[in-house]
């Protein structure tokens, strides 16, 4: 007999608040797993209309840069010196999102975090779509975006290569090997879950397509065995990756030799930037994900805390990033750079400084309160925050520099037009159509991982099981969304 | 191919089956279960995945041909750039590591292919579409004067269903 019990409270709320013994204390057994994650494919009213306004913005940013392909990229607000704009902003704001993806999935992983099994797929695949958008913005910034392939290691009828010195090129392999990796990362998850799908799916297109991404997939103990090793070598290869990609994107600026950014802090800074903002942006997506789909059970309270702890954390280490800038030009006795600096955050740049600051270091200082970490609407405005103050700081590190260098007859400034901000929107379009795709395809969230979490059925009682279910038959108030557990 | 194919609602029982069945030595057993469960590593005593050999070799490969290139593309028209030698180590660990880590990473998937023997084309010997949801199966394969003594271990410990397949 079962020794698992329906956790199911008397009123029929299913607590969302893990204890030491029992992670998952809403889930009560594998089938119920499979039902509540499967049902969550089924399209809505809601997911209609935000796919339609996804592609709606697609529109607009695609509609844009057809007319600035006509037109050239002067239409694009550049203007020398400032020759990087909105595009680089956002290329190096993309990639940035999607470094929480493979941080939640494989270093998390690696240290065996537990709070990763509920939001580590959903972040998986932002990963994915955030690096996708991102690649687009190199392209787009090269104004003749048919000569993309210029970068790609294979030499012209020249026989010359790329320049394997220039961090450009380190930044096509890295990116590459980053998209690689992650989808590859993002399908071998999901082969189990996709095999589950399989096997109760009864539309036979649809039973087709998924036995065929399940590549056969039997659940047997020889596969697992060598799964999970898979598994575990590929994390451990994404680990580093993570922290290489954007430490290589940083070079894209620490390599110049322009005031604020030739600087040997910035790889550290960018990671650890690119991993406050991915863990915003998984913040935005999951917390509207698990309301809509009423998956409060599986993405408790405890696991949104312990998110918002590590964005808390990041947020000191970026604050202590741009307060380190600050100590360096103050000491190094350059006058380019303390002109620079004074000019970034209380002269022309002032504006848009002081909104990365208040963003990125005060707001996010609000987690220091269990309440607020706990509180789910707060959370979405802080990512929502987050994202704003991320994008904002690659603002401040490409535009300050390049309008405020060595000579001041060149001095000068940068405006977006409606090009770049359409296009901007654009990228959000793209990005939100791949994942809301994406969502009603395939599992937000890994079944058999979860499962993995809960006790299995068992004919002789574990000496725990009573304990557990004993806490739940209790009558414990487990809130929804508001405050810490009573 | 022809066995028995047990399946199980309870962990413990369908690990007790095993036991027995190889006790027994009924014919090679395959087990089934919808996540990964120590109880069935430590039944069935498999060596270490060999996965392994297959991420150190290539990543190792990965990592010499990615300092390979720059090295030979430098040399093969060599342009001194801002004063640097025309091979240089330095950068060059950047595109060493990214290739180490593609190579490295998708040979260990595709070892895992190879040694999970997937993508297979079909599923239907030997499974149960129950396996990837609730249940845990076990496969015997035996001949056929030893099925009967595996569809009776396999019933005596709580098989839920028990049938014979070929």
């Amino acid at each position: 007999m079962a020794t698992t019990a329906a956790p199911v409270l008397p009123d029929g709320h299913r607590p969302n608040v893990p204890s030491a013994a029992r992670r998952f204390p809403g889930i009560g057994s594998y089938e119920q797993v499979d039902r509540e994650i499967a049902g969550t494919l089924s399209p809505t009213l809601g997911w209609f209309a935000a796919l339609g306004i996804a592609i709606l913005c697609m529109l607009v940013g695609a509609t844009t840069w057809t007319y600035q392909i006509h037109e050239g990229l002067g239409a694009a607000g550049y203007q020398p010196p400032v020759m990087w704009g909105v595009y680089i902003v956002t290329f190096v704001f993309w990639v940035g999102i999607g470094h929480a993806g493979t941080l939640i999935s494989a270093i998390l992983y690696l240290f065996r975090a537990g709070f990763r099994t509920s939001i580590y797929r959903v972040s998986e695949a932002m990963t994915v779509f955030a690096v996708m958008t991102a690649g687009l913005f190199p392209i787009l910034h090269l104004g003749r975006p048919w000569k993309f392939f210029y970068l790609i290691p294979y030499p012209n009828w020249r026989l010359i290569w790329p320049n394997p010195k220039s961090p450009l090129v380190w930044d096509v392999f890295a990116s590459l090997t980053y998209l690689t990796i992650s989808s590859t990362f993002l399908y071998v998850g999901l082969i189990p879950d996709i095999a589950i799908l399989r096997d109760r799916e009864k539309n036979p297109i649809r039973k087709a397509i998924f036995a065929q991404l399940a590549l056969g997939w039997r659940n047997s103990d020889r596969e697992w065995r060598h799964f999970t090793r898979a598994y575990l070598f590929l994390a451990a290869f994404a680990t580093p990756l993570v922290l290489s990609v954007h430490s290589v994107v940083s070079f894209d600026f620490a390599m110049a030799l322009s005031p604020g950014w030739h600087a040997t802090i910035f790889p550290p800074y960018f990671v650890a930037g690119a991993i406050f903002s991915g863990i915003g942006m998984v913040f935005t997506i999951v917390i509207p994900l698990r309301k809509a789909f009423k998956l409060e059970h599986y993405i408790t309270l405890n696991d949104l805390d312990a998110a918002a702890k590590l964005c808390l954390f990041t947020s000191m280490v970026v604050g202590l990033a741009y307060v380190t800038e600050f100590q360096v030009a103050w000491m190094s006795g350059n006058n380019f750079e303390q002109d620079y600096f004074w000019n970034r955050v209380f002269g022309q740049w002032a504006w848009a400084a002081w909104i990365m600051l208040i963003c990125n270091c005060v707001v996010p200082l609000s987690l220091f309160s269990q309440k607020l970490r706990r509180n789910t609407k707060w959370l979405f405005f802080l990512s929502l925050t987050t994202n704003l103050g991320m994008w904002f700081e690659r603002f401040v590190i490409v535009e300050p520099s390049l309008s405020h260098e060595f000579e001041p007859w060149q001095w000068g400034t940068y405006r977006p037009t409606w090009v770049d901000y359409g296009i901007l929107l654009g990228s959000f379009g793209w990005f939100f159509m791949w994942f809301l795709l994406f969502i009603k395809q395939l599992p937000v969230m890994a079944m058999s991982e979860v499962k993995e979490t809960l006790q299995p059925r068992l004919r002789v009682a574990h000496a725990h099981a009573g304990d557990v279910d004993h806490d739940l038959t209790e009558g414990t108030v487990y809130p929804d969304d508001t405050g810490a557990p009573h | 191919m022809q066995g028995v194919l047990g399946a199980f609602h309870e962990l413990d029982s369908a690990v007790e089956a095993i036991e027995e069945l190889k006790q027994n030595k009924v014919g090679d057993i395959t087990v089934y279960t919808p996540t990964p469960r120590h109880e069935f590593e430590h039944v069935m005593k498999h060596p270490p995945s060999r996965v392994r050999v297959f991420t150190l070799i290539f990543g190792l490969c990965g990592v010499t041909f990615g300092y390979w290139i720059p090295v030979w593309i430098s040399d093969y028209w060599p342009i001194v750039v801002g004063g640097k030698a025309i091979a240089t180590w330095v950068p060059f660990t950047i595109l060493g590591f990214e290739v180490m880590v593609l190579i490295g990473g998708l040979m260990t998937v595709f070892a895992m292919f190879g040694l999970a023997h997937i993508p297979r084309l079909t599923t239907t010997v030997g499974y149960d579409p129950r396996f990837s949801s609730g249940h845990f199966g076990v496969w015997v394969e035996a001949d056929p004067d030893r099925v009967d003594e595996a569809m009776t271990i396999l019933r005596k410990h709580g098989a839920e269903e028990v049938r014979r397949e070929r």
